[in-house]
């Protein structure tokens, strides 16, 4: 175990050196958006342009801007970030919230709900149920999550007005009791959860449906069929639990990638996450922010997977026993 | 087997028909008008909401440097001098004049003027507003163009009536791209900061303007802005002012989410579509920006000046505002200014399209055979390809390259190019100093040199400025494509929009001068 997290250790290392390179190889640099041509005419001199460069520490030797880069991470602080004129953390932590929210719950709900129809599916193998629940499943993963979130919109907020048209909290909700508030960033949140659920619980169910399929084909399922255990006490307490493993490694796996939020539920419903703010920083080349970024979701996705690994090892006694 | 499957694909194409339709949007007469002209016994806060973006903290040195960025920070701080739809006019200052030498401008200022926290605004702050941020400027802190090198001296008057601010040369536009622009920041909560551009507390946005900040929501892209009722101008007409990231502007005034936005070039579609609704009122504007395509003289053969004239008189410009911009925009004029502007130069070739003379032209220079690369952004991927179409008809192959915009810009920066199309904005004041950074003309730098040399006398000045444009229409450093449309749909009410001459600040187009909320 201890070797495990020492290996996770260089990777992140690894990770962060390659993160603070990365960003410095594409053509650009951080000073291009401040003054592009497309904007207004900010006709800035070469010795103004300088004085820029020298003032957000860009001029300095790249050994020392990596060593500053390094030390600022362990300290916390990911740096300045020039496109934004704030600290790359408060950038992150103002969207990281809103990207935990809308995906953290998608998340939840889609594996519980996959878990579920997933369970269902199996249960009712080759029965009309089981078939409507993969076809649909499939059928609504098909769609790109962003025409998903379009015909939701289209349907309810346009058509039907039951819900807002885009963001995160309407600007009537100023000044609102806290109560309100909730009621407001909850409405908001319901159809991009929407549209990530319905795109994503098609997996979640397939894989259960299939590693239970496997499972109820076992030897010790007949058994217990055999010495009379009731059905429902079978599924619950011997058969979803083993056939949970592959669900538990996915999951983890996806909770990892909750730090990079959705780009394109993000555009499409102008919500204010974390995703759109990686694409803008790569398009602005603003270093401290792909850097402050990148590490963010790199340690959640490392810690994500070391989560996945302790908890099958709780799960899976198999895993426990030292290898013969 | 069959029916749930036919039932579920029934089920999909319903949801699709449905969203799909076209219907009336009936506005929903629960929610009440933002906007009520009759405010007078009513307790309820008037409201504007507009569509909008995050454009940076407010403070003078953390607003993004885009126009809407400025427009944010000009709500909260004054400058000395302001303009409304005919120019120029007083602000923070009474009166002004400059010294015959075009070296010294003096300010007579208002002494009416207190600051949010309610400490007076002195002719010592101004005093201070420009020494500090010419300081700034010289530490690379402030990354807005204000000449503030060029600034000598910034004085107050010992009677604190009156400033004087000193320029190291007679620069012509400085009563637009300084006095009019540079926003007067308080003393006494700036003079200890040595870091301006981290400074994002709340006192970096405490000004003297007619609004206050109440809440800015970077992730958001929202701004709140609560009336500053001891406005020395009197209090706004409204009393909270909203900007807030929408995804979809039409959509969103349809479901009167918001009371305003902007439109420009293709978007005429959207804006087609309001034109029969009673709710609206939509305001045209004109436009000051520009798309270019600029060609690369240090390469042969675009280094001659026939064979840059031949590739002009072999594009079709109308073809071009009508497929790629659907008619939201006019073709350009050729000395880069729009004739929206004062400085516009309408005697200059318009090069309409005449391929035996761009066949001459060619054949003239010797340039055939002539196969070039053309980049651009993503944006602007339908005029490229209908350029590469048009010069293939004059024998000249053209590959398109589409590149993100920083590296667009960069390669421009760098020379690296042969043709590159992108465009650029405010250009009013008339703001031509580079048309191209690859393109050095030396009859051009004497002409915009001189100009500058003539701050008081404007026919001079306009006859240079016109030297200028026909100069750059003949040499053609750059072939200026189209001039964007640009329209406002709102709804009426207390406020209305109006568009700023020349231009807020040195060309910003958008109708959002804080004097709409105070008439």
């Amino acid at each position: 175990m201890i070797n495990k997290l020492l290996q996770y250790g260089l990777t992140i290392w690894a990770v962060l050196t390659l993160n603070f390179f990365l960003p410095r190889m594409i053509p650009g640099n951080p000073l291009a958006q401040l003054d592009t041509v497309e904007g207004l005419p900010v006709a800035l001199s070469q010795e103004q342009r300088d004085q820029i460069i020298a003032y957000y520490g860009l001029d300095q030797p790249l050994h020392t801007q990596y060593f500053q880069y390094m030390r600022g991470l362990v300290n916390g602080d990911l740096g300045w970030s020039i496109s934004y004129n704030a600290p790359v953390s408060d950038v992150l932590v103002g969207r990281l919230k809103w990207t935990l929210l809308v995906v953290g719950a998608a998340t939840v709900l889609y594996v519980l709900l996959g878990i579920l129809l997933g369970g269902i599916s199996a249960w009712h193998h080759h029965r009309p149920v089981d078939r409507i629940i993969l076809i649909g499943g499939s059928a609504l993963g098909s769609l790109p999550s962003f025409f998903m979130g379009m015909l939701l919109v289209m349907l309810f907020a346009v058509r039907l007005r039951w819900l807002p048209l885009s963001g995160a909290r309407s600007a009537q909700s100023l000044g609102a009791t806290g109560g309100a508030t909730v009621r407001d960033v909850v409405r908001h949140m319901i159809l991009p959860v929407l549209a990530l659920v319905l795109t994503s619980v098609g997996q979640v169910a397939y894989l259960t449906r299939n590693a239970l399929l496997q499972v109820l084909g076992q030897g010790y399922i007949t058994a217990a069929r055999a010495k009379g255990l009731r059905e429902r006490s079978l599924l619950m307490r011997h058969a979803l639990p083993n056939a949970l493993l592959p669900v538990v490694a996915f999951v983890a796996m996806r909770l990892g990638f909750i730090a990079m939020g959705a780009v394109m539920i993000e555009t499409t419903f102008a919500y204010p996450g974390i995703g759109l703010a990686i694409v803008q920083a790569s398009t602005s080349r603003d270093y401290a922010m792909l850097q402050g970024a990148f590490a963010v979701v790199t340690v959640s996705i490392i810690v994500a997977n070391i989560v996945g690994d302790l908890l099958q090892y709780v799960i899976d006694p198999r895993l426990r026993r030292p290898i013969q | 087997m069959r029916a749930p499957l036919i039932a579920l694909t029934a089920l999909l194409l319903t949801t699709v028909l449905v969203a799909c339709a076209p219907g009336s949007l009936q506005p929903d007469a629960t929610i009440p008008p933002t906007v009520q002209p009759d405010a007078a016994d009513q307790k309820v806060p008037t409201r504007y909401i507009a569509s909008g973006d995050d454009w940076g903290f407010p403070s003078p040195f953390a607003f993004y440097q885009r126009g809407p960025g400025y427009i944010r920070m000009s709500y909260l701080f004054d400058t000395l001098v302001w303009k409304d739809e005919a120019g120029t006019i007083p602000w923070l200052a009474e009166s002004w004049n400059v010294a015959d030498d075009g070296m010294t401008w003096t300010f007579v200022l208002r002494q009416d003027v207190i600051w949010h926290d309610g400490q007076p605004l002195t002719a010592e702050d101004v005093a201070f507003s420009y020494v500090y941020l010419a300081a700034a400027f010289d530490s690379g802190m402030v990354k807005w163009g204000w000449p503030l090198d060029k600034v000598a001296f910034a004085q107050a008057s010992d009677d604190g009536r009156s400033v004087q601010i000193g320029i190291i040369e007679p620069t012509a536009g400085l009563l637009t791209d300084l006095f009019g622009s540079l926003p007067i920041i308080p003393r006494h909560v700036w003079e200890d900061v040595e870091d301006p551009v981290k400074m994002l507390e709340n006192q970096a946005v405490m000004g003297s303007g007619p609004f206050k900040l109440q809440e800015y929501s970077k992730e958001q892209g929202r701004y709140v802005f609560h009336a500053n009722s001891d406005y020395f101008l009197g209090a706004p007409n409204v009393d909270e002012l909203v900007f807030v990231r929408v995804q979809d502007a039409s959509l969103a005034l349809m479901s009167e989410e918001i009371d305003e936005s902007s439109f420009t070039g293709k978007q005429i579609v959207a804006v087609d579509a309001f034109r029969e609704d009673k709710r609206f009122e939509i305001l045209e504007g004109p436009n000051y920006w520009t798309l270019k395509l600029y060609y690369n003289p240090e390469r042969s053969p675009l280094d001659r000046r026939q064979v840059r004239q031949a590739i002009a008189f072999a594009v079709d410009r109308p073809e071009i505002v009508a497929k790629a911009q659907l008619g939201g925009a006019i073709v350009a004029s050729t000395g880069l200014l729009s004739p929206g502007t004062i400085w516009h130069n309408p005697d200059l070739p318009t090069y309409d399209r005449d391929l035996a003379k761009s066949r001459s032209l060619l054949s003239d220079a010797n340039a055939l055979p002539l196969a070039l690369e053309l980049v651009t952004t993503a944006t602007y991927e339908r005029e490229a390809e209908l350029i590469a179409l048009q010069l293939a008809d004059v024998g000249i192959e053209v590959t398109v390259k589409i590149g993100d915009r920083t590296t667009v810009d960069a390669l421009l920066n760098d020379g690296d190019f042969d043709l590159l199309v992108t465009g650029h904005g405010g250009m009013a004041n008339p703001d031509l100093d580079t048309p191209s950074p690859v393109w050095h003309n030396a009859a051009y730098q004497t002409a915009y040199e001189e100009s500058l040399l003539a701050v008081t006398d404007e026919a001079k000045r306009q006859s240079l400025v016109w030297q200028m444009q026909e100069i750059i229409a003949e040499e053609l450093p750059v072939l200026a494509l189209w001039h964007p449309l640009m329209w406002d749909v709102y709804r009426p009410g207390v406020v209305k929009p109006f568009y700023t001459m020349e231009g807020v600040d040195g060309g910003i187009p958008l109708p959002a001068n804080k004097l709409m909320f105070l008439r």
